[in-house]
């Protein structure tokens, strides 16, 4: 075609035929498909159906993804600096001290992640409402569903986000109140609840994608923060969400709580809703790079070398081992003091979220050394995981802090993983009701609180269950079921530890960093954006 | 005063010659001779013939011709491409001998400009015009090389020594945000071409369009200058030459760091040997160059050239280097009574690299200089390969980088130039070109099953790792491009009254582009032997392999005309239009129009001034256009986003949105003043000239930020604000003494650089763009550079530096005059570009020899030194890893964690001897075998005069391909060295 072209207009190029001055550059597209020749088929149209999800496999489970701002923040995780390295211009830091800016790519990459998300849904959702097929229709309230889900991300961690809902409409949109943005995603989830499968864990069809449940789960959360949101309590509305999904019989606790990580998840009956991860097909869950040693790439034969950075902190794996806490078995455990030397404590199940101690080679056998270890670090080379973090930063040790052991991570991984990871999970569903007919109640020794959280700790945690319960203790026990599942936040808000001192991160002077900034680029590039108070 | 005499009795002489023509009063001369060239030799093919008249023939093979004049006052002109034409008026002669030259006189100097040649008397633009006597010598391996420090407002640099690394061309600083910010490359009338298919040996000479005046006849194309190459033609009598050169080549300044023994007194891990892992992986490197051309001509109308260039170079760096092979065929053949002329170039290029790793002088420096160089010591010997390695970020054995690994490629280039012209009525040609370009590029790349380095290959997309990891890693790289050129070009020269001379061009023209390529990665492989084999590649059984392909093109086409008008040899006015549109436009804004006007008068023709040979004044106006960066900008388009979505069960693609739609994206456009001055004073001793010119490019072409929502990404290209760009020029060159036996030449260029982001979008506004971070590890997010609206472009930003605490913590300005530790205010900290450049040539002849050196320095630019930013600091966790950068600025008490601040901002100006040549003309007898040699030795960098700390002070232009992001020095920059070479020029 082209060198017809060239023929044609070097004989004629003089008598100036307008078919050499024509300059459509789409008939020179060779690579890439654009609006005009794209989305005609079934098969485009789901993939671009896809992308809508596929937005989160990128984005949730890595080093630079929402991840970071759900949890770096909180008093379960640190990313310290350590020598030359996690310096990275001072932001995972920020985070931790909650004095982030509306530059730092926190805030930035989130907003680009779940607003992509939106977008992507309206695009979608702008190709089938004119089809008006009973198939499309069933997308559109399932793709309306993962629109009201991304907006439950962005009330949550930025509050005064605009509402987009119409992909044709080009305007900068100015903010709505968090108020409002709770409206919305409450109206959107409620109208399309009834078009929506009930589908159970196991229903290949569903997996890794929004069903009726997935959007009650989403209800019972977005009613549990109701009064964080929107000002108002809705404990009521949260205890009918979550008795919609208990009472449905579909899910039930896993009698073994690491079954719901291992590398073969799949179908695991707390999953309500996953990310269907897969170190080949869908990649993005990198837990492995980001917390294990550079040297544990030869006790998992690993495909690419770790970096060495995320780990939790003394007080939190304290929280599992410590009896006053966390009453239970006692046993040899991993002890606090900057060697990790072992002592008796709590034999929580829920221990396996940690990797401490001393690590091995491959061949299980032989003990896994640093030749760079830190002088000053008192294990020597010898590689030992220890709860104990030196400092924050510039001088953390390489081996400091319990590393997140709660995925299986196995022997040829990639460095991405290809367990499941459930974004919204059972144990969690039972908790929210927990702790919402303990508010409403007023009393954290409500029976029906009290029972659901034993059920907890004696099947997943095989502790002692808890006689009475404090708000505390609840978060306590919060905190060692929900460890590493981004919902710590969330928690730490609502029951007011967010913004007081904890490991590395001194009580903040004001309640302003419970939502981040929105993004300088955002605000650079949309005048009618309003930074977010305080910042 | 002369002139008015000549003058006056050339206006006698056409005079009469049209008198006696009409009379037919036909008193018939014979007039015979011979013409040689500058060397005493024959010239075949000159043509001769009698001015006003058709009547003409060309010299024969022995460079005789003999001609029949009507009388004693007709006038013979003797031309040759490429060559002034010389008059002569045959008066009481019958017997014309003369001698063509084509180093000339500035004034007569044939100026090749868009789509024709002026006289440089009649230039009325900022056109500079380098010669090949004036070409930068010795170890030249690239053609921006001969013009380095040449040409007053061109800035060609290359900082580092990398044999097989590009020169950064600038012309009149930044006049682009987005768009290419290289000059336009013409050679021998074929827009577009490609520097690469010529060898430097056989260019004749480089004119350099620099405003906007000259260039807008190129349009879309023009913003960032225009290089015009003219190759060697052929013509004389069979002649051969041969030139050729050894050169030695010396590092000669690494990036400071400790010795062993300042490390282990550091606190530096002791490793129990002492290394200079600068001088493991370098040496002392060997290249030389051979050219052999041909030329010569039938009486027939014929001339060729023909040339066979071989390369063979090494880098400093150990398995570094390259060899290429290029031959140049050049053909002129005239028919028709000499109305049809043909010309055909065809040049092929292949040049083989050793590419090596940048990053293994980042290595070198940071490497633990007690590590020995191999080990048996299993603690050390980490992947079984000998080398010491450790797992620290970004570590690695900088001599197991060189050596275990390959980085190989080939580059091929073919080049075909063809072109007819026929001459319609006199004055009036009609020419047709046709050219194409084919390149092929092929890289391979293997690293061994025991190669620890995870950083060597980095594919967008793919999983990467090291050799150890992917046991075994190997990635090969297809690129092809393909470019067509077709042009239709009508001519037409007149006198039309006595004193104006009317020349005019108008033409068509089309040109296409096709790329394509792929790469290929795959690992896990079972030996090292079977690495070029990838179906022993595990990686493809177990789903970790990696391939991608792209396939894109693109199209221009043009109208222009030009129009010419001289009066008198003293005053010119040049107007010109084009008229484009390029496939890679928005559907709204295809087509855009680029017009020019300038003119020129020569004040000494005008008044009497006993020592002013001529005074030119000149003024140009110019709009000219750059083209988007890449094809498909203005589209939305839509890709796969790499993870695919679980659906029933199965897997299956997503797409997203990749782009903006954004259909009015449109050139950037530059406007451009300039007003200059040429000068040659006291009997030409003094020559020179002198601009100003005034820039403004708006619609700069960036791909902005831009809110989600409402785009479905957060990134469109847009037309986004408006760049000022003021400066001056100045050429000066001075015969100081001139004699038979003794002359020097001094000549000086000077240019001032002031590029300001004048103003941004209202969407932009007071915001913004360009921003680019120190990098990796773990500054990623640490920015260091930014454009802002209403300052200059080049600024450097961060924190400012003011000391440590008594805990040897860094202290920072807070931005209130107080200070504090935690860097939150940032400002400016420095500007990467410079205020100005100096070149200074000093030419000696005595008897035979020559002597040529020549100084080049850059002023008032910023550095910021990376090496010293990333490892600088000796704190007890970092020298436990690394060593330390340790230059006059290095500082033990601070205690302080990475924090990018203006302590790691330096003055860049510097002043180098660039160049010096010494040469010996050997003489020969005439009609012997050997007609000419010429022996020369000439040094590189010999040294530089800076204050800057690390290798390397020349001005950096981008930073990771971010043109908004000058002033950083990489840490992949080679070392800078020194060279040295021998060679001869022989003619037979």
């Amino acid at each position: 075609m082209k060198i017809s072209s060239f023929v044609k207009c070097s004989l004629v190029g003089i008598v100036l035929m307008s078919s050499c001055t024509k300059l459509d550059e789409t008939e020179l597209l060779y690579d890439r498909a654009s609006n005009l020749n794209f989305g005609v088929t079934d098969a485009e149209v789901v993939s671009l159906l896809a992308a809508a999800y596929t937005n989160l496999y990128g984005s949730f489970g890595g080093d630079g993804s929402i991840m970071r701002v759900e949890e770096v923040p909180t008093d379960e995780i640190v990313v310290p600096t350590r020598g030359p390295d996690w310096g990275d211009g001072g932001h995972w830091v920020r985070l931790k001290l909650h004095t982030y800016l509306p530059n730092d790519a926190g805030p930035e990459n989130t907003w680009n992640f779940l607003f992509k998300g939106v977008n992507s849904c309206n695009r979608v959702l702008s190709i089938l409402e004119p089809i008006g097929t009973p198939a499309s229709l069933k997308f559109i309230s399932e793709i309306k569903a993962l629109r009201a889900i991304y907006y439950y991300w962005l009330v949550d961690l930025f509050g005064n986000v605009p509402i987009s809902t119409d992909f044709a409409k080009t305007d900068p949109p100015p903010n709505n109140t968090r108020k409002e943005v709770y409206d919305f995603i409450e109206k959107e989830l409620l109208e399309v609840l009834p078009d929506l499968q009930k589908t159970g864990p196991n229903d290949n069809e569903t997996y890794g994608r929004v069903n009726y449940y997935t959007a009650q789960a989403v209800l019972a959360k977005l009613y549990l923060n109701a009064e964080i949101f929107s000002g108002t309590a809705q404990w009521d509305k949260a205890i009918a969400a979550c008795d919609d999904i208990i009472n449905s019989g579909k899910f039930a606790l896993t009698a073994n709580y690491s079954d719901n990580f291992k590398k073969d998840n799949k179908g695991s009956t707390e999953f309500i809703w996953v990310i269907p991860y897969d170190e080949v097909q869908a990649t993005g869950f990198s837990l492995p790079h980001m917390t294990l040693h550079m040297e544990s790439q030869e006790t998992y034969k690993m495909g690419g070398q770790p970096w060495n950075g995320w780990a939790s902190v003394q007080e939190f794996y304290n929280s599992y081992i410590d009896p006053a806490q966390n009453p239970g078995p006692q046993g040899t455990v991993v002890g606090l003091d900057p060697k990790g030397t072992p002592i008796q404590g709590t034999t929580d199940k829920r221990l396996s979220n940690f990797l401490v101690g001393p690590q091995l080679k491959s061949d299980g056998a032989t003990p896994l050394t640093d030749g760079a270890a830190d002088v000053t670090d008192p294990d020597g080379p010898q590689i030992h995981f220890t709860p104990y973090v030196n400092e924050l930063q510039p001088g953390a040790w390489r081996q400091s802090g319990a590393r997140i052991g709660k995925w299986e991570f196995y022997k040829g991984m990639t460095g991405q993983l290809s367990n499941d990871l459930a974004l919204f999970r059972y144990a969690d569903i039972l908790l929210t009701k927990a702790e919402a007919q303990a508010r409403k109640a007023n009393n954290w020794n409500d029976p029906a609180a009290l029972a659901l959280v034993n059920q907890i700790r004696t099947v997943h945690g095989g502790v002692t269950p808890y006689s009475t319960m404090t708000a505390t203790s609840f978060l306590g026990e919060r905190g060692r079921e929900m460890f590493f599942e981004s919902t710590r936040r969330q928690d730490q808000i609502r029951f007011g530890t967010y913004n007081a001192a904890f490991r590395f991160h001194p009580a903040d002077a004001d309640t302003h960093v419970n939502i981040f900034p929105i993004p300088a680029s955002q605000l650079n590039a949309n005048k009618n954006l309003k930074q977010n108070p305080g910042y | 005063m002369h002139h008015y005499l000549l003058r006056g009795s050339r206006y006698v002489l056409i005079l009469a010659i049209g008198l006696l023509v009409n009379n037919k009063l036909s008193a018939q001369i014979s007039i015979k001779g011979t013409v040689t060239d500058n060397n005493n030799q024959p010239f075949p093919g000159v043509s001769v013939i009698v001015k006003e008249t058709a009547n003409g023939t060309t010299t024969d093979a022995t460079g005789a011709y003999s001609i029949t004049v009507p009388n004693k006052n007709a006038v013979l002109v003797f031309s040759f491409v490429g060559y002034p034409s010389q008059e002569i008026a045959v008066g009481a002669k019958t017997e014309i001998s003369l001698s063509l030259s084509p180093s000339v006189g500035q004034l007569n100097e044939v100026v090749v400009v868009g789509y024709g040649t002026q006289k440089r008397k009649e230039v009325t633009s900022a056109v500079a015009t380098v010669n090949a006597e004036q070409f930068n010598k010795g170890n030249i391996s690239d053609v921006a090389q001969l013009l380095q420090g040449k040409v007053a407002g061109l800035s060609i640099s290359k900082p580092g020594g990398n044999p097989n690394g590009g020169f950064t061309i600038r012309l009149r600083g930044l006049s682009t945000l987005g768009a290419n910010a290289s000059p336009l490359i013409v050679v021998d009338g074929q827009v577009g071409a490609d520097l690469n298919t010529i060898d430097p040996n056989d260019i004749q000479s480089i004119d350099v369009l620099k405003d906007a005046g000259s260039a807008a006849i190129y349009g879309t194309r023009g913003s960032s200058g225009v290089i015009i190459v003219t190759t060697k033609k052929g013509g004389r009598v069979s002649a051969v030459s041969y030139n050729g050169s050894v050169t030695t080549e010396n590092p000669i300044k690494f990036t400071e760091h400790m010795t062993a023994a300042e490390y282990k007194a550091a606190g530096g891990r002791d490793l129990g040997a002492v290394t200079d892992w600068n001088k493991a992986i370098t040496r002392n490197a060997l290249s030389h160059i051979h050219n052999i051309a041909f030329s010569g001509g039938s009486g027939g109308g014929t001339t060729y050239t023909a040339s066979v260039n071989y390369r063979n170079g090494q880098g400093v760096a150990i398995k570094t280097g390259f060899d290429q092979v290029n031959a140049h065929f050049g053909l002129t053949q005239r028919a028709m009574k000499d109305k049809l002329n043909f010309t055909l170039d065809v040049s092929t290029t292949r040049r083989s690299s050793q590419f090596g790793f940048d990053r293994a002088f980042q290595y070198a420096t940071i490497f633990n200089p007690t590590a020995p160089l191999h080990t048996t010591d299993p603690a050390l010997n980490y992947t079984g390969s000998g080398y010491v390695e450790q797992n620290f970020v970004e570590y690695a054995n900088p001599l197991a980088v060189l050596e275990q690994n390959t980085n190989n490629g080939v580059n091929k280039r073919t080049n075909i130039n063809a072109s007819a012209t026929y001459e319609i009525i006199r004055g009036l040609k009609f020419q047709v070109r046709y050219a194409q370009q084919n390149t092929t590029n092929n890289i391979g790349i293997y690293l061994p099953k025991t190669s620890f380095d995870t950083r060597l290959i980095g594919t967008n997309g793919a999983i990467n790792g090291s050799g150890y990891t992917r046991k075994g890693l190997a990635q090969k790289q297809n690129d092809e491009g393909y470019t067509q050129l077709y042009e239709n070009i009508l001519s037409y020269d007149k006198k039309v009254t006595e004193k104006l001379n009317v020349s005019a061009v108008a033409g068509y023209s089309y040109q296409d582009f096709a790329y394509n390529g792929s790469v290929l990665q795959a690992g896990d492989f079972l030996t090292d032997v079977t690495s070029e084999n990838f179906a022993s590649a595990s990686d493809f059984k177990n789903n970790r392999s990696f391939a991608s392909s792209y396939k894109n093109g693109s199209k221009l086409v043009a109208f222009f005309g030009r129009l010419n008008l001289n009066y008198n040899d003293v005053a010119f006015i040049s107007a010109s239009l084009r008229r484009e549109g390029s496939t890679q436009f928005g559907a709204n804004n295809k087509w855009g129009m680029f017009p020019a006007v300038s003119a020129g008068v020569d004040l000494g023709k005008l008044a009497d001034i006993s020592f002013v040979n001529s005074l030119k004044l000149r003024g140009s106006y110019g709009v000219t256009g750059a083209l988007p960066p890449n094809p498909y900008l203005s589209l939305f388009l839509y890709g796969p986003t790499g993870n695919n979505f679980l659906y029933n069960g199965v897997y299956i693609p997503a797409y997203e949105p990749t782009q903006n739609a954004n259909p009015d994206l449109k050139w950037e456009r530059k406007a451009e003043f300039d007003i200059g001055l040429d000068f040659s004073l006291f009997n030409s001793r003094l020559t020179g000239s002198l601009d100003y010119y005034n820039r403004q490019t708006s619609d700069l072409l960036f791909n902005a930020n831009v809110p989600v929502p409402p785009n479905p990404t957060n990134r469109k290209w847009m037309n986004i604000g408006i760049l000022e760009n003021t400066g001056v020029e100045l050429l000066l060159g001075y015969d100081v003494v001139k004699s038979k036996s003794f002359s020097w030449n001094t000549s000086i260029n000077f240019s001032t650089f002031s590029i300001k982001l004048a103003k941004l979008n209202a969407e932009l506004a007071g915001s913004y763009v360009g921003a680019s971070n120190l990098g990796s590890p773990g500054q990623e997010q640490t920015e260091i550079t930014r454009a802002v609206e209403g300052e200059k472009i080049g600024l450097l930003w961060g924190p400012v530096y003011r000391g440590i605490n008594e805990y040897g913590h860094f202290l920072f300005d807070d931005g209130t005059g107080k200070t504090d530790t935690i860097g939150g205010y940032k400002t400016k900290i420095g500007n990467g570009l410079p205020t100005f450049e100096l070149g200074w040539t000093n030419t000696f002849h005595y008897k035979n020899f020559d002597l040529n050196f020549f100084f080049r320095g850059s002023f008032g630019h910023d550095i910021v030194n990376t090496y010293r930013a990333f490892f600088e600091s000796s704190q007890s966790t970092v020298i436990a890893s690394y060593n330390v950068v340790n230059t006059k600025y290095f500082n033990p008490a601070i205690q302080s964690g990475q924090t990018f601040s203006s302590l790691y901002v330096e003055k860049g100006s510097f002043i180098k001897l660039d160049n010096a040549t010494l040469g010996y003309d050997f003489n020969f007898k005439n009609g012997g075998a050997i007609k000419g040699l010429r022996a020369f030795v000439n040094g590189q960098n010999l040294f530089v005069i800076t204050d800057y700390t690390g290798v390397d002070p020349e001005v950096r232009y981008s930073y990771g391909g971010n043109i908004l992001a000058p002033g950083v020095d990489a840490r992949d920059t080679w070392v800078r060295t020194r060279s040295f070479t021998l060679g001869v020029n022989l003619k037979f």
